[in-house]
C-alpha cells in the first residue's frame, strides 16, 4: 500500500452514510480521506486543499454532479470517479463524456472501488500509454505494433489496431461509444454505433476472446468499452 | 309625495294583513319528486319536536317508505270519505280540521282539485278558510300549478296544467322555501322509478321530465322565489322607512278581446311584477264588439283578477283617444299592446291602433307584445308565400280588377284619345299585372285586356269581330308584353328568394355552427344539433349513432320526446348508413317509411344517421330545405367528430402522463431504496474485508450505520405502503381523542433518534384542544415534515415547532433555517410528480415524504402548504387540522 500514502481522495457526495462507510474504508487502505456534502463545498474544498481524486455523487441537493464536474474540468484534469445510483446509461455515458475517468454505480462494492481507484492513481497523470501487456497467451507491443495470440504473430486491420491500442491506452477505463466512435471514424460517425459492433466482434476473434466471459476487452451495456489488463 | 306616502302605507300594511290569521308556509318545487313533501314532513317533525301542536290534515306517501316513515310519529286526521258516482273518493276532512284547530295543519298538494260535492272547488280554498280560522298552514306546490307561469310552463314543455293556483293566494304566504333538486338527480330517481307518476299517461310525463324541461322550471321556481326575497326585502325596508319608495307608476295591458287577450294578461302581470308596479287591464267598448270577442274580454278580466290585476271597461268612440285618457289620468307609465290584426284596408285607409298609439302617445312607454298567434300567422304567410301554387287565387283576381280598372281608364282616356292610344292604355295594365305575377296570370291578363279591347273600343264596339291583320298584331303585342315582363319579373323574383334563402341557411348554418363548436362532449352535440334541426326544418328528429367500429345504430338523442321509429324507419336508417346515402321517405330507397335519413359521414366513416319526419303531407323536400337538412348534418357530423377525438386525444394525454408519472416513480423508488442500501452493502463489506484494519470505533461506526440505514429504508417502504393505500383510497382511518402535545412528543422522539444534533424548539400553546384524529397518521405526517426540515437545516441551527388554534383549526407551523423553497415550488412539493421528478437531487431521500404527509392530513380533512418564514430564510411547512366538537365528558363508572 505504498502506493496510497501520498494519495489524498475527496468524496463528494450528500448521504452521510456513504460518506462515514467510504472515509472509513478508504482510510483503512492508507488513503487520506476529505468529505463534501455539496457541490459547492467539494468543488470550494477542491481549490484549497487540493486531492489526487474525486468520487463525485451525481445527485447533490445544491447542483447537479454534471455541473460540479463541468466546472472542475474547466481547471483540473484529476480523475474523477462518478458515483450514481441512475441506471440510465445516458447519464453514464454524459459523465464520462464530461470529462469523468469513470463510474460507480450504487449499491457497489468496496473493492470494486478500490480496484478502480489503484487503476486511475496509478496512471496519472493520464495520457501516457501503457506499453506492453502479456498473459501468457496474448502479447500486445504497442510501441512496435505487435500482437501475438500463443506466439502466432496476428495480423489486425488498422481500424482494429487503432481500437486495440485506443482502449491499451485506457486500460480499465470506460471509453464510451461516442469517444470511440469519434476518434476511430470521425465526429460525423458518433452515432454510428453498429460499426463500432462489427469491428469490436471480428478484434474479439483475432485475440480469442469471448464477449460473454470476456478476458480483454468488456462491454459496458450501453456505455462502451473497456480494456480489462492484467488488474481486473 | 302623496303616491310616495301612499305607498309606505301600503308597505306597512302588506305584513300586517299577513300577520292576520294563521301564516301560510310554501314548500315549492319545479317538478314532481323533488322531495317536497318529505321536507314538510321533516319540518313538521321538527315543529312536534319543539312541542308545536302539528297536525297532519292530509298527505300523499305515494307509497314512498321514507316519506312514510316521517309521517309515522305525526298526528294524523282521517280523511273524508266522498262517494262519487259509485267511487268512493277520500278528501280532506276540513270541518274535523277546523274542530281540531291545530296551530299548524300540514296539507300535502295546494293544486288539488277537490272531488265535486266537496264544499270548496279547490284545496287552497279549504286551506285559505284555516288561515282565516287562524290555523297556520304548511302546504306543497309545484311551479307548473302557479296561475301566472301557466303560459311559461305550457311553451316549455308542452303540457297545459289545468290545475293552478291563483298568485294572490301565493302572495299570502310567509314564507315560500324552495324545495331544489339538480335535473340530473331528479332524472335519476325517475329511472330508479322513485317518483310517483299520477295517473296520467306515464309514457307524457317522461316528456316532460326531459332534462332541459326541468332546468328551465328549476330556473323559474328559483326566480319566483329570488322574486320574493327582493319583495319581502322591499317591504321590509319600506316598513322601517328606509330606502326610497319610488313612486309606482302603473302597468296598463289594452286587450281587444280577440284571441290573444288572455296571454296579454299574463304577459303584462309579468311585466308589471318585474317592475313591482300595480297593474290593470283596460277595454275600450265602441259599441262594435260582441258575441265571441265580448265573452273572451270577459274572461280575460277575470283572469286578471285572478293574477291580482285591475280591470277597467271604458266606452268611447275612439279607442286610442279613451286609453291615452285614461292613462294619463291614472300615472300610467306603460302601455302593453298585443300585434294587431293587419287588415289590408286598414293599413291603406285607416292607421292601426299601433300606429295611432305611437303617434299620440308619445309620452308612454309602448310595449308591443307578439302573440303566439301573431307568430303563427306571420309563420303561415311565410309559408304561403313559399309554395308553389299558393296565392293563384289572389293574383287572378289582382288581374281581373287591374282589366276593369284599365277598361275604366280606357274609356275615360276614349273621349280625348286615339285608339292606338288607347291599346297603350291597356298594354300598361297588362305589364301591371305582369311583373307582379306568374306567367299564366299574365297570359290570362292580357288575353283580358285585349277581349276588353276589341270589345269596348275597336269598332264595331260591343262584338269580338276584327279584322284579322289587326286583331292578330294587337293581341301579339299583349302577349308578347305580358310574357316577357312576367318572364324577367319571375326570374327576378326567384333570385330575390332564393338569396334570401341563402341567407336564412347561412345564417341557420353559422348559429348551428357556434352551437355545436361551443359544445363540449357528444351530448351536447347531440342536444344542440337535434333542437336546431326541430327548429329550423320543424320537422321530428332521432339522432341514431353508430357505435365505434361497428354498423350498428343507436339511439341517441330524439325530439320530441313521443318521436319513435318504425321498423321501416330503422331498416331505412340501417341501409343508409351500410350504403352512405339518403334513404326513406321522399327517395327512392324505403320510401314507405315516414323518415328521412341522412347519414352522417366524415372522410369515408359512416357516423351515424340522422332521422327527420316531416309533417303529414309533406311528400317532397323542396331543394333547398333538403340541401340545408343535409348542410347541417354535415355539420353535426364533423362536430360529432371532432368531440370523439378530442375525447381520444384527452385520453391518450391521460395515458401518456400516468406512464410518465409512473416511470418517474419507478425512478424514484429504486433511488430511494438503492441509497440505504449502496451505504448498508458498502459498510457490510468493509467491515468483512478490511476487519483487521479497522479501529473498534469505525466497526462501530460503520455497525451503526448499517442500523440507521436499514431503519431509514425500513421507514421508505412504510411511506411506501402508506401511499399505495392512500392512493386506493383504502387508508382506514381510526379516530381517537388524542393531544397534540403527545403525538408532537412523540414525533420528535423519533426525530432526536434519526438527528440527535439539531435542536428542536417546541412551542404549543396552553389550552389546545384534544384532536379527533388517527393519531399514528399524524406523528407519521408530522414527524416527515420534521425529518425533511431537519435534513435541511443548517448545522446547529434550530427547527420550530408551533402549534397554535387559529379561527377555530388547529395551525402547527414547522420552520427550518435550511437555504428554502423558491416560491414558484412551494405549492409544488406537495406534488408526487414534482417530488419524483426531482430525483435523486434532493437531499437524502425527499421521495414521497411530503406528498404522503398532504394525504394524511388531508384524509383528516386538514390541508399542508409551504410559506416563507418570516426572516426569509429557511421553510415554514404549515399544517391545519379542524378541530372538533369536544368529546363528551367522562362519566364516572
Amino acid at each position: 500500500m505504498t502506493l496510497a500514502d501520498a494519495f489524498k481522495i475527496l468524496v463528494i457526495d450528500d448521504e452521510v452514510q456513504i460518506r462515514r462507510f467510504l472515509g472509513i474504508s478508504l482510510r483503512a487502505q492508507g488513503y487520506e480521506v476529505a468529505e463534501a456534502g455539496s457541490g459547492r463545498d467539494g468543488l470550494d474544498l477542491l481549490a484549497t486543499r487540493g486531492a489526487d481524486l474525486v468520487i463525485l455523487d451525481l445527485g447533490l441537493p445544491d447542483m447537479d454532479g454534471q455541473q460540479v464536474l463541468k466546472e472542475l474540468r474547466t481547471w483540473s484534469s484529476l480523475p474523477v470517479i462518478v458515483l450514481s445510483v441512475r441506471s440510465n446509461e445516458n447519464e453514464k455515458v454524459a459523465a464520462l463524456d464530461a470529462g469523468a475517468n469513470d463510474y460507480v454505480t450504487k449499491p457497489f462494492g468496496v473493492q470494486e472501488l478500490s480496484a478502480r481507484l489503484r487503476g486511475l492513481l496509478k496512471r496519472s497523470p493520464e495520457g501516457e500509454p501503457t506499453p506492453a501487456f502479456d498473459d501468457g497467451h496474448l502479447r500486445i507491443d504497442i510501441a512496435r505494433r505487435q500482437v501475438a495470440r500463443d506466439g502466432e504473430p496476428l495480423t489486425l486491420s488498422r481500424k482494429e489496431w487503432a481500437l486495440l491500442a485506443l482502449l491499451m491506452q485506457h486500460t480499465g477505463r470506460v471509453l464510451t461509444q461516442p469517444q470511440l466512435l469519434r476518434e476511430l471514424w470521425g465526429p460525423t460517425h458518433q452515432h454510428d454505433t453498429h460499426y463500432l459492433r462489427i469491428l469490436v466482434a471480428k478484434l474479439r476473434t483475432k485475440l480469442g476472446d469471448d464477449a460473454a466471459a470476456p478476458r480483454y476487452i468488456r462491454t459496458e451495456a450501453g456505455v462502451g468499452l473497456r480494456f480489462i489488463g492484467n488488474e481486473f | 309625495m302623496t303616491a310616495d306616502r301612499s305607498a309606505q302605507a301600503d308597505a306597512l300594511l302588506g305584513p300586517l294583513q299577513r300577520e292576520r290569521g294563521g301564516q301560510l308556509k310554501v314548500f315549492l318545487g319545479a317538478a314532481p319528486g323533488v322531495g317536497k313533501t318529505y321536507s314538510m314532513l321533516s319540518a313538521a317533525r321538527e315543529l312536534r319536536r319543539q312541542s308545536v301542536d302539528a297536525v297532519v290534515g292530509l298527505v300523499e306517501t305515494h307509497g314512498r317508505v321514507e316519506t312514510q316513515a316521517l309521517v309515522d310519529g305525526l298526528e294524523l286526521l282521517p280523511r273524508k270519505t266522498i262517494d262519487y258516482k259509485g267511487r268512493e273518493l277520500t278528501e280532506l276532512d276540513l270541518d274535523a280540521l277546523l274542530a281540531r284547530k291545530p296551530r299548524v295543519a300540514i296539507i300535502d298538494e295546494l293544486a288539488h282539485t277537490n272531488a265535486p260535492g266537496s264544499r270548496h272547488e279547490r284545496r287552497y280554498q279549504d286551506i285559505e278558510e284555516l288561515l282565516n280560522a287562524g290555523i297556520d298552514v304548511y302546504t306543497t306546490v309545484n311551479i307548473q300549478h302557479i296561475e301566472s307561469l301557466n303560459d311559461v310552463v305550457r311553451q316549455i314543455t308542452g303540457v297545459r296544467v289545468t290545475e293552478t293556483v291563483p298568485d294572490a293566494f301565493l302572495d299570502r304566504a310567509r314564507d315560500i322555501v324552495l324545495v331544489d333538486l339538480p335535473p340530473r338527480e331528479l332524472i335519476e330517481r325517475l329511472q330508479q322509478g322513485k317518483v310517483y307518476m299520477g295517473e296520467q299517461a306515464a309514457a307524457a310525463l317522461q316528456a316532460f321530465f326531459s332534462a332541459s324541461n326541468l332546468t328551465a322550471l328549476r330556473d323559474l321556481a328559483v326566480q319566483l322565489v329570488a322574486d320574493r326575497v327582493d319583495a319581502d326585502m322591499r317591504e321590509h325596508m319600506a316598513a322601517r322607512g328606509v330606502g326610497a319608495v319610488p313612486v309606482r307608476r302603473r302597468v296598463i295591458a289594452a286587450i281587444d278581446g280577440f284571441e290573444h287577450s288572455e296571454y296579454l294578461v299574463r304577459v303584462t302581470r309579468k311585466i308589471a311584477e318585474r317592475r313591482q308596479a300595480p297593474w290593470a287591464v283596460v277595454f275600450v267598448d265602441n259599441g262594435q264588439v260582441a258575441g265571441d270577442r265580448q265573452r273572451m274580454v270577459e274572461e280575460s278580466f277575470a283572469l286578471a283578477r285572478r293574477l291580482g290585476g285591475e280591470t277597467v271597461q271604458l266606452r268611447g268612440l275612439s279607442v286610442v283617444d279613451e286609453l291615452l285618457a285614461h292613462a294619463s289620468r291614472n300615472t300610467v307609465s306603460t302601455i302593453v299592446i298585443g300585434r294587431t290584426r293587419e287588415r289590408p284596408f286598414a293599413r291603406i285607409f285607416n292607421r292601426t291602433l299601433t300606429q295611432q298609439l305611437l303617434h299620440k302617445g308619445a309620452h308612454f312607454e309602448l310595449t308591443i307584445i307578439s302573440t303566439p298567434y301573431a307568430r303563427a300567422r306571420a309563420r303561415r304567410a311565410l309559408e304561403q308565400s313559399d309554395e308553389p301554387n299558393a296565392g293563384i287565387k289572389g293574383e287572378l283576381i289582382y288581374a281581373s280588377i287591374v282589366a276593369v280598372l284599365t277598361t275604366g281608364l280606357a274609356a275615360i282616356a276614349d273621349y280625348f284619345l286615339s285608339l292606338q292610344d288607347l291599346s297603350l292604355i291597356f298594354i300598361t295594365g297588362v305589364l301591371f299585372v305582369a311583373v307582379r305575377t306568374r306567367m299564366a296570370v299574365a297570359v290570362y291578363a292580357a288575353t283580358l285586356c285585349f277581349l276588353a279591347y276589341n270589345f269596348f273600343f275597336i269598332e264595331p264596339r260591343f262584338t269580338l269581330y276584327i279584322s284579322a291583320g289587326r286583331g292578330v298584331v294587337t293581341v301579339a303585342a299583349f302577349l308578347v308584353v305580358a310574357l316577357i315582363c312576367s318572364r324577367l319579373a319571375n326570374r327576378l323574383r326567384s333570385q330575390v328568394l332564393m338569396l334570401r334563402a341563402a341567407n336564412t341557411h347561412a345564417a341557420t348554418l353559422q348559429r348551428l355552427g357556434q352551437q355545436l363548436s361551443a359544445a363540449a362532449d357528444e351530448t351536447q352535440v347531440f342536444r344542440a344539433a337535434t333542437q336546431a334541426l326541430r327548429e329550423t326544418l320543424a320537422a321530428d328528429v332521432v339522432l341514431l349513432v353508430a357505435q365505434e367500429g361497428t354498423r350498428r345504430l343507436t339511439e341517441v338523442a330524439r325530439d320530441p320526446a313521443r318521436a319513435t321509429l318504425d321498423v321501416q324507419a330503422t331498416a331505412a336508417a340501417d341501409w343508409s348508413l351500410a350504403h352512405q346515402q339518403l334513404a326513406g321517405r321522399t327517395t327512392d330507397t324505403l320510401q314507405g317509411s315516414a323518415w328521412w335519413c341522412v347519414p352522417m359521414i366524415v372522410g369515408e366513416q359512416p357516423l351515424g344517421v340522422v332521422c327527420l319526419r316531416f309533417a303529414e303531407g309533406v311528400n317532397r323536400l323542396r331543394p333547398e330545405l333538403s340541401t340545408l337538412a343535409q348542410a347541417m348534418v354535415q355539420d353535426l357530423a364533423q362536430a360529432l367528430a371532432r368531440t370523439r377525438m378530442v375525447t381520444q386525444l384527452e385520453a391518450a394525454r391521460v395515458q401518456a402522463e400516468t406512464d410518465l408519472l409512473r416511470a418517474a416513480l419507478l425512478s424514484s423508488v429504486s433511488h430511494d431504496l438503492r441509497s440505504p442500501l449502496s451505504a448498508i452493502i458498502g459498510s457490510a463489506e468493509s467491515l468483512s474485508v478490511y476487519t483487521d484494519k479497522l479501529s473498534e470505533d469505525d466497526k462501530r461506526a460503520l455497525a451503526e450505520g448499517i442500523l440507521s440505514e436499514g431503519q431509514r429504508l425500513d421507514r421508505y417502504i412504510q411511506n411506501l405502503l402508506d401511499m399505495t393505500k392512500l392512493g386506493h383510497g383504502t387508508l382506514d382511518l381510526q379516530r381517537q381523542w388524542s393531544g397534540f402535545d403527545e403525538i408532537a412528543g412523540s414525533a420528535l422522539a423519533r426525530l432526536r433518534k434519526l438527528y440527535p444534533a439539531v435542536p428542536v424548539d417546541m412551542h404549543l400553546s396552553p389550552m389546545l384542544p384534544l384532536l379527533n384524529v388517527h393519531p399514528a397518521l399524524i406523528e407519521q405526517a408530522l414527524f416527515n415534515i420534521l425529518e425533511n426540515a431537519a435534513k435541511f437545516s443548517p448545522e446547529g441551527a434550530a427547527v420550530s415547532l408551533r402549534a397554535v388554534v387559529f379561527e377555530g383549526r388547529l395551525r402547527i407551523d414547522i420552520i427550518d433555517r435550511g437555504p428554502g423553497i423558491p416560491e414558484g415550488e412551494r405549492k409544488q412539493i406537495f406534488d408526487m410528480f414534482y417530488s419524483v421528478q426531482r430525483g435523486d437531487r434532493g437531499a437524502q431521500g425527499t421521495g414521497l415524504g411530503l406528498t404522503i404527509c398532504q394525504g394524511m392530513i388531508g384524509a383528516h380533512g386538514g390541508s399542508v402548504e409551504a410559506l416563507a418564514t418570516e426572516t426569509g430564510r429557511g421553510t415554514t411547512i404549515r399544517i391545519t387540522l379542524p378541530i372538533s366538537e369536544p368529546p363528551p365528558p367522562q362519566q364516572d363508572a
